[in-house]
């Protein structure tokens, strides 16, 4: 270097000098080199975790649909009025200085300014503490956001609250986000809104998807509802600052299917200035919206079985299943009473949910599926086919009448007969539902057989339908038998089965298993699986093929009862309705006959004790039907909590419902399942 | 000293190399004292001749002025008021408690209408001054005990005053060019060896009472802020070891809070990266995370790093090695002992200067209100570090002839 070559000769001073200042120069340049190089990292990450906040952005969740494309749930904009708070900081600046407590100068101006006249008074800013001006700056803060809020009210038409803990609240969490004012505003509220061209600085309109359940009560057992949520998917960026409000399905459809409804939720950062407010957002990791189930509910004839149920009286409790016979298709699927999953979104009051956790009504449970009631005599079908099985009951009985004296001893016990003394043939016995005919047959097949023929529809196993709502009923299998002698020691005596053979005693079964029971009966010996989904498709449609699952019809098993036998009971449960036998005679379903269909049925009227009523004085009652007769397509099952007798409360509903089918054939725009079980 | 050839300019000799290292220099700091104020300027709508950049320009230009003019009579005539200089800033520096303004809780500024004036600023070139002409004298005199502790005294007394000003930065100024130039000047080493050994024990000691004796035992009683910069320096808590957990909570807010500036301004510069964000991209500054009152001033050289990366910041420090390397070939060149201490004392004062602030934007030195010579702003610093540029030119231009 220059500098030296002379110094090195003469001068030793300036040559340490020069030195020393080389040294620290290089001590500088090491140390840039550290911080801007080596370190070069773990700052920008500093910069970056200070300056930028990642905002969650739940999707837009799919819809459901019924088969033919009508809208069970779907998303409707929630119009919200936000506040930007980045904008008001000049107001907030402005107010801090208004309210700023001042005094006027109490120490005489100088001398020689009285002299000359021009003292004048000064007023100046009093000094504040740290603390006190903290509180200041709040005040003031919260005095433009009140004032902007109730301008905002004023145009609205209706008093906003604000309370200064709220602000304070999302000031210090939320500051990079917009403040909302009034979330959901109705139309009218939205015109005013729009239609005010003076509308105070900061304020904004944002637009958010809310879901919605056009159809209210209807079908809300199977679409069930949101609840809100704060946990992140598998998949997602994990870590954000701040989340929106999502939701997850709580029950139903959305529960199950919530993976699918959601999607994947978004990130957006927004850049924070170091007062942290909002100044520039984008978005990091776009939303992917979710996707749709399509169901194979038929909307119209949902709310045709909902108002036949209806039908039956105020605060009605019971179900109904219509089933197809021949793929397992659910048409309708009724549980009353029913609740409005739209009281879900955004937040349920508590007074709501008080009435939806009522002890009695219980209007949050799937009666279709989720509760136990005895069958009663629907179950004759099955002691029917036991007897007919073990051939007890064979060509040479069927028609030769046993007498009946109106009531029958099993041991010591002695079992009244809803039906009259007299003299009973199969046919008779069947569509008169006599006790005294099956325990006769039943105790004479045995246990065992009535034990097969039960095992053979599936007694006591859940349906697994894709709503999470399913029990499993109860049914004395071998396994039962075990586990009961074990926990209880019970010995299964003639008695439980007399019980049995009339469906009373050791059997639970749900609305949804008896249709699959009818309905194998109907189609001659398929046990179908009931399908509620049809399939799950990207939300573009279900042209889509990525993202499109398909949910084909499935069987669940197959009789192996001989195919006479099950046409023999097809033909009696058609005597039970059609006015086969007229007058005193007729069957029990009579009340459900609707010309042209060949309704065929049994009812039932069980004894069910429930916990929380003292006296058995009302009965559950059923309707377990399939039409029509030549070629079964429908099943129809009814069941009503606390009804007088089967064919009494049960049978009109019924035929409420064929009733709407039959319109709906008429209608021409009722599409004809998939043939699927061969008989 | 033999000096034969009579005191002319020898023009057309000017050193280029200095005055194109100053000048890039200035444009380096025009460019971004505007982009510190960007945000600020822009959203607030500043008429343009309000905007410091321009501000700044107009005391490079009266800088350049006043160095120019410097260089045309030779610099001992300059030096024969020395002693006006020197008692004059004095004078000055006793008048900023009385009349002078407080910003930050130090009072440290004259208000002259068109810019605030600085004394201690100008103590610091009049000091130069004046301890270069009290140390040209026979080197006898030099020896002797008495001249040393004039010397001494003579740092001393600008010190203090500056010191209670409180700033403690501009104040550390004057140990190492006193020093520096009693060195080089012949002092004898023993006297300053002693002294620096006093020194060092001396800020050892104080250290050691204001980082670890517990409160009772504080001799010494630093600004409260001041002792926060040490503290925040060693890395070391703020709160006593006897404090409460409430109390120790307290603490470390605060704690935070003062260590705040030290923080962003490592991290713009470390976030700089090898090239930097680009001009008036730095979001340190543009997001004001580097506080808006200081990246423009002291914390300049952090929105440069920002923004220009290590290639801009080693850029800088090598335009200031070809500065003070000229300088120290200037003081080897110089005719007399004056010229080579003003030289001296000029470049030490520069160095100082240098090493300070980048130090404390890197955090290798504690934060100290120290302006980085011709970078920053601010009107005094830049007139008088223009000035002293033009010491050493002037030194430079009437120097020995060969």
């Amino acid at each position: 270097m220059i500098a030296f070559d002379h110094l090195k000769k003469n001068d030793p001073h300036l040559r340490m000098l020069g030195m020393a200042v080389l040294v620290g120069l290089l001590i500088l340049l090491a140390g840039l080199w550290w911080v801007q190089i080596i370190s070069h990292h773990r700052h920008t990450d500093s910069e970056r975790n200070q300056s930028y906040r990642t905002v969650r952005i739940p999707a837009i969740r799919g819809k459901i649909f019924d088969r033919n494309g009508g809208v069970l749930a779907e998303n409707r904009p929630s119009y919200d009025i936000n506040l930007y708070l980045n904008e008001l900081r000049p107001q907030f600046e402005e107010e801090f200085m208004r309210i700023r407590p001042r005094r006027a100068v109490t120490n005489p101006p100088p001398v020689w300014k009285r002299w000359l006249g021009i003292e004048t008074p000064k007023v100046e800013l009093v000094r504040l503490s740290r603390q006190q001006r903290d509180q200041l700056t709040a005040q003031a803060q919260y005095n433009v956001a009140r004032r902007v809020v109730d301008e905002v009210g004023q145009v609205l038409g209706e008093e906003i609250p604000l309370t200064p803990e709220e602000f304070r609240r999302h000031y210090l969490q939320l500051r990079a986000l917009p403040m909302p004012v009034r979330k959901n505003i109705d139309a009218t509220q939205l015109a005013r809104f729009l239609e005010n061209t003076h509308l105070p600085q900061g304020v904004d309109l944002d637009v958010e998807p809310l879901r919605h359940y056009p159809q209210g009560r209807t079908a809300a057992h199977l679409v069930g509802h949101l609840v809100k949520d704060t946990r992140s998917q598998p998949g997602e960026v994990a870590s954000v600052d701040y989340r929106m409000t999502d939701f997850r399905g709580n029950l139903g459809l959305e529960y199950v299917f919530d993976a699918d409804l959601r999607g994947r939720a978004g990130v957006k950062s927004v850049l924070v200035n170091s007062a942290g407010y909002r100044i520039s957002q984008n978005v990091w990791v776009a939303d992917e919206p979710g996707r749709n189930v399509v169901l194979t509910i038929d909307l119209p004839l949902q709310r045709a079985a909902e108002e036949a149920l209806a039908s039956v009286g105020p605060d009605v409790r019971g179900a109904v299943v219509v089933m197809d016979a021949r793929s397992g298709d659910l048409y309708a699927l009724v549980s009353a009473p029913a609740y409005d999953p739209n009281a879900f979104v955004p937040g349920i009051s508590s007074a709501e949910m008080a009435e939806l956790n009522d002890p009695v009504m219980k209007p949050m449970r799937n009666r279709a599926t989720q509760e136990n009631y005895r069958p009663g005599s629907v179950f004759k079908i099955v002691t029917a086919l036991a007897c007919l099985q073990s051939g007890i009951l064979n060509e040479t009985n069927l028609h030769e009448p046993l007498p009946n004296p109106g009531f029958i001893m099993v041991g010591r016990r002695r079992i009244d007969d809803e039906a009259a003394a007299g003299e009973y043939t199969f046919e008779r016995a069947f569509i008169k539902s006599s006790n005294t005919y099956f325990i006769h047959y039943g105790i004479l097949a045995g246990f065992k057989a009535m034990q097969r023929a039960g095992m053979e529809f599936q007694f006591g196993q859940a349906m697994s339908l894709p709503t999470r709502q399913n029990t499993s009923g109860t049914f004395p299998d071998p396994a039962w038998i075990r586990s009961q002698r074990e926990s209880a020691g019970l010995y299964w005596a003639d008695g439980d089965t007399a019980n049995l053979s009339m469906g009373q005693g050791f059997i639970d079964v749900t609305p949804l298993q008896i249709a699959v029971m009818i309905g194998a009966i109907a189609n001659g010996g398929t046990l179908l699986q009931p399908r509620l989904v049809q399939r799950v498709e990207s939300p573009r449609g279900a042209a889509e093929e990525i993202g499109t699952r398909e949910f084909p019809p499935e069987i669940r098993g197959r009789l192996s009862f001989d195919p006479e036998h099950l046409a023999l009971i097809r033909q009696v449960m058609r005597a039970d309705v059609g006015n086969i036998h007229p007058g005193p005679n007729r069957g029990t379903g009579y009340k459900a006959e609707v010309p042209g269909m060949n309704i065929c049925a049994k009812t039932g009227t069980a004894e069910n004790k429930r916990p929380g009523e003292s006296r058995v004085d009302k009965k559950d009652v059923w309707f377990a039907s399939f039409a029509p007769l030549e070629d079964p397509k429908y099943v129809v099952i009814v069941m009503v909590e606390n009804g007088v007798f089967g064919g009494e409360t049960a049978a009109p509903v019924a035929k409420k419902i064929y009733q709407a089918i039959q319109k709906r054939e008429q209608s021409g725009d009722f599409p004809t399942s998939r043939q699927f079980a061969n008989r | 000293m033999p000096t034969a050839s009579p005191k002319q300019p020898r023009l057309g000799t000017e050193e280029w190399l200095l005055i194109g290292a100053t000048l890039c220099l200035l444009v380096i700091a025009a460019l971004f004292i505007h982009s510190a104020r960007y945000t600020t300027e822009s959203a607030e709508d500043y008429p343009w001749f309000r905007q410091y950049y321009v501000k700044q320009i107009i005391f490079y230009l009266m800088g350049l002025t006043g160095a120019v003019l410097f260089n045309f009579l030779d610099y001992h005539s300059w030096a024969r008021w020395s002693l006006v200089g020197y008692w004059g800033s004095i004078i000055l520096l006793l008048l900023v408690p009385l009349i002078g303004f407080s910003a930050g809780g130090a009072t440290r500024w004259i208000n002259l209408g068109l810019f605030n004036l600085q004394p201690s600023e100008l103590a610091k070139l009049a000091f130069i001054f004046m301890l270069a002409g009290f140390l040209s004298r026979p080197d006898g005199e030099l020896r002797l005990v008495g001249n040393f502790w004039k010397a001494l005294a003579m740092m001393a007394l600008p010190f203090f005053l500056i010191l209670k000003e409180p700033d403690l930065g501009s104040a550390l100024i004057f140990i190492p060019v006193g020093l520096v130039m009693m060195f080089v000047g012949g002092i004898p080493k023993r006297y300053l060896f002693k002294l620096v050994g006093g020194v060092s024990v001396l800020v050892a000691l104080v250290l050691v009472d204001v980082l670890f004796a517990p409160k009772s035992l504080q001799f010494i009683q630093l600004e409260e802020y001041q002792k926060h910069r040490l503290l925040t320096y060693f890395g070391m808590d703020f709160a006593p070891k006897d404090a409460t957990p409430e109390e120790r909570l307290k603490w470390e807010k605060i704690q935070r809070d003062k260590s705040y500036q030290s923080r962003q301004a490592l991290i713009a510069v470390g976030s700089g990266g090898f090239h930097g964000k680009g001009w008036r991209e730095g979001r340190q500054t543009s997001l004001k995370y580097l506080p808006p009152g200081a990246a423009h001033n002291d914390f300049i050289f952090s929105v440069i790093a920002e923004e220009t990366g290590f290639i801009g910041s080693a850029t800088c420090v090598a335009l200031f090695g070809v500065v003070l390397f000229t300088g120290i070939r200037i003081a080897g060149q110089a005719r007399d002992r004056l010229g080579k201490l003003l030289a001296v004392g000029v470049v030490t004062y520069i160095f100082s200067h240098v090493f300070i602030n980048i130090g404390m934007n890197i955090r290798i030195m504690p934060v100290t209100g120290v302006p980085l010579p011709l970078l920053s702003y601010g009107g005094t610093s830049a007139i008088v570090s223009l000035i002293a540029i033009g010491v050493l030119h002037n030194v430079h231009l009437y120097r020995r002839a060969y």
